[in-house]
């Protein structure tokens, strides 16, 4: 944070330098924490699994009957079966590259538009920037699973209005803390200085005051993709999500707890590997924070 | 004091401003719901007479905006309609469920306080040792695990793995008050720990910068206890983080407990919201919605006034 952009050429990159120091890669990545690591490798799994996982799963995640209904692990069935003998490792694979995908385009759009009208609002400042800021605080108190649920139970579930619909909720928040970001800069002297340059207000944002907050968008990226993994898995759990026979984790949470009794490999799958994907997500963020020195503020959401 | 006024005012019409656009958009997106109330009362092979007449009982043939009007006056006035599904007043159907929610919720707020306030005070005076260490890690993990997660993991393991608790929360079945808070416990630990995760770390981190503080350290030398310091001189200015913490938990707990309610079939306003939605119960839905909108936005008004009376630059000027 510390590049005046306005001093150096135009052409500033947009997002930040990477975190690579001088030494080299090898150099930092020995310095981050066991933990960082670990973190860092769980999600590269759960990024590989997502990817590939479709080529090697044993089974398709909706063919009925692979075994037994209800059996319990073993090798044919890593993660056992459910009410419909379909074979719950499978399903767990094949519905990653959904889970993740989702999360990925909610946090994307979202910080996209927050961080635009955010920063577009810092630049004007005066009396534009005071109303938007007032009409965000006004926003972020509308409870967002309460609307969503609604929303969603009037128009029906698809992908793209569950994505647009959750970005648009966390756009908000993101605009926020961007917004408080942006207007720290937005006083400093080059920014000033372009402005007597005559410079449009678009470039401002972009190329001066965007490099400067790059760091906070980053970790608003990262902090958003764990939030739209616990939302959205919400949402598919209370059956707001992809119909059956989608193998969506929330989804298979919602369908195996009838029978957890019996069977309780069909919910304890998904949600342990929903869980592991968030808290692994919010410790890297954690990490990242830090690294790019800030400090998360972790309210409770939803 | 008059600065204080007018910021409460201030924030109050905020607030009222919120919940009426809150409101509007809660009725617009009913309004959206498939199908036409009518046909949906009497069934798809009504009569297109006998629809006509419902229609006009329910005044469907009205514009938009004097239905809406008229919604939000008998909302204020109490007069909530009468449920599709039931065909009962919604505020017969609501507030028994509004009940057994408040119950829950106040049943997880008397386990939070105690518990988020001891661990708070434990993991930063001995923020030194192992064991809080892997506290903190603990609780880093319980911000992040999905609470309906740790709601289907407890329901496995002290339900169905040990039979210790019933796997479903029907409170109307409770016999008395130990048996209540027996059949309760699970969904109610569920909410707490999602709870107090976020509130032990705001109080760690704030009460370590306190403890670090030069005044503590003068109590210190001067010779006071250990724990009259901690308990008489820091406690004190941790709190208000963990007030505004705890208020904001409060707007948590309406997403919250619409989750937990569904894991354990509690019959509970979040419950009734899930329904009435499936069953496009259109009054009851609107009525719902709106109690949660009021809370959430009056946590959020609370936590943004407890954040405004911390801060000293504010006090001053209050004065």
């Amino acid at each position: 944070m510390s590049v005046a952009a306005g001093s150096g050429p135009v052409d500033a990159p947009l997002l930040p330098e990477p975190v690579t120091r001088p030494k080299g890669v090898l150099a930092f990545v020995r310095r981050q924490p066991l933990t960082f690591l670990v973190v860092s490798a769980i999600l590269a799994i759960y990024v590989l699994v997502a990817v590939t996982g479709p080529w090697w799963a044993p089974y398709p995640p909706d063919e009925l009957l692979t075994g037994d209904p209800f059996a319990p692990p073993s090798w044919d069935h890593l993660l056992g079966t459910d009410n419909f003998g379909r074979d719950v490792f499978s399903r767990l694979v094949h519905g990653e590259r959904l889970v993740l995908g989702l999360a990925l385009a909610t946090a994307g759009l979202s910080v996209i538009v927050g961080s635009a009208v955010g920063l577009l609002s810092a630049c004007l400042r005066g009396w534009p920037d005071e109303l938007l800021g007032r009409v965000l605080e006004i926003l972020i108190s509308i409870p967002p699973l309460i609307i969503a649920l609604l929303v969603l139970g009037s128009l029906g579930s698809s992908y793209l209005l569950t994505v647009s619909l959750v970005a648009l909720f966390f756009a908000i928040r993101v605009a926020t803390v961007i917004r408080a970001a942006a207007l720290d800069v937005v006083v400093e002297d080059f920014v000033t200085l372009a402005k007597l340059r005559g410079e449009p207000i678009w470039s401002i944002a972009g190329r001066e005051i965007l490099p400067n907050v790059s760091s906070a968008v980053l970790v608003e990226f990262s902090l958003r993709t764990g939030y739209a993994v616990l939302f959205i898995g919400g949402l598919s759990f209370l059956g707001f999500g992809p119909a059956p026979p989608t193998p969506d984790w929330g989804l298979m949470i919602n369908e195996g707890r009838t029978y957890i009794s019996t069977a309780p490999w069909p919910v304890l799958g998904p949600a342990l590997a929903l869980a592991g994907l968030v808290v692994a997500l919010s410790l890297f963020t954690e990490r990242i924070s830090e690294v790019l020195g800030l400090s998360v503020q972790r309210a409770p959401s939803q | 004091m008059r600065y204080a006024l007018r910021l409460v005012v201030s924030r109050l019409g905020l607030a009222v401003i919120t919940l009426l656009a809150v409101s509007l958009v809660i009725f617009w997106t009913v309004e959206l719901l498939p199908g036409d109330p009518a046909t949906r009362i009497l069934g798809q092979d009504a009569t297109p007479e006998r629809v006509k007449v419902l229609r006009e009982e329910l005044n469907l043939d009205e514009p938009a905006l004097e239905r809406y009007t008229d919604w939000l006056g008998g909302m204020i006035r109490g007069d909530w309609g009468d449920s599709i599904v039931a065909e009962r007043p919604v505020t017969d159907y609501v507030l028994p469920r509004l009940e057994n929610t408040l119950i829950l919720a106040a049943y997880a707020l008397a386990l939070y306080i105690p518990l988020s306030l001891t661990l708070g005070i434990v993991t930063a005076v001995f923020r030194e040792s192992r064991f809080t260490v892997w506290l903190s890690a603990a609780v880093l993990v319980g911000t992040a695990v999905p609470e309906f997660v740790v709601g289907i993991l407890l329901l496995l393991t002290f339900a169905v793995t040990l039979p210790w608790f019933p796997p479903l929360a029907d409170i109307d079945q409770a016999q008395s008050l130990p048996d209540l808070l027996h059949m309760l416990f699970l969904p109610a630990v569920t909410l707490t720990l999602a709870m107090t995760a976020y509130a032990v770390r705001m109080m760690q981190s704030s009460l370590v910068s306190v403890l670090e503080s030069d005044y503590v350290r003068m109590a210190t030398l001067k010779g006071l206890s250990r724990r009259r310091v901690i308990l008489r001189h820091a406690l004190p200015n941790a709190l208000g983080p963990a007030l505004r913490v705890t208020v904001l938990n409060i707007a948590w707990l309406i997403g919250g407990v619409v989750l937990v309610e569904v894991i354990f079939t509690f019959p509970g306003i979040g419950q009734l919201l899930i329904d009435s939605i499936r069953n496009l119960d259109t009054p009851v839905i609107e009525a719902i919605a709106l109690i949660f909108a009021a809370v959430y936005i009056l946590a959020n008004l609370g936590a943004d006034l407890v954040a405004a009376g911390l801060n000293p630059r504010l006090r001053a000027r209050a004065r």
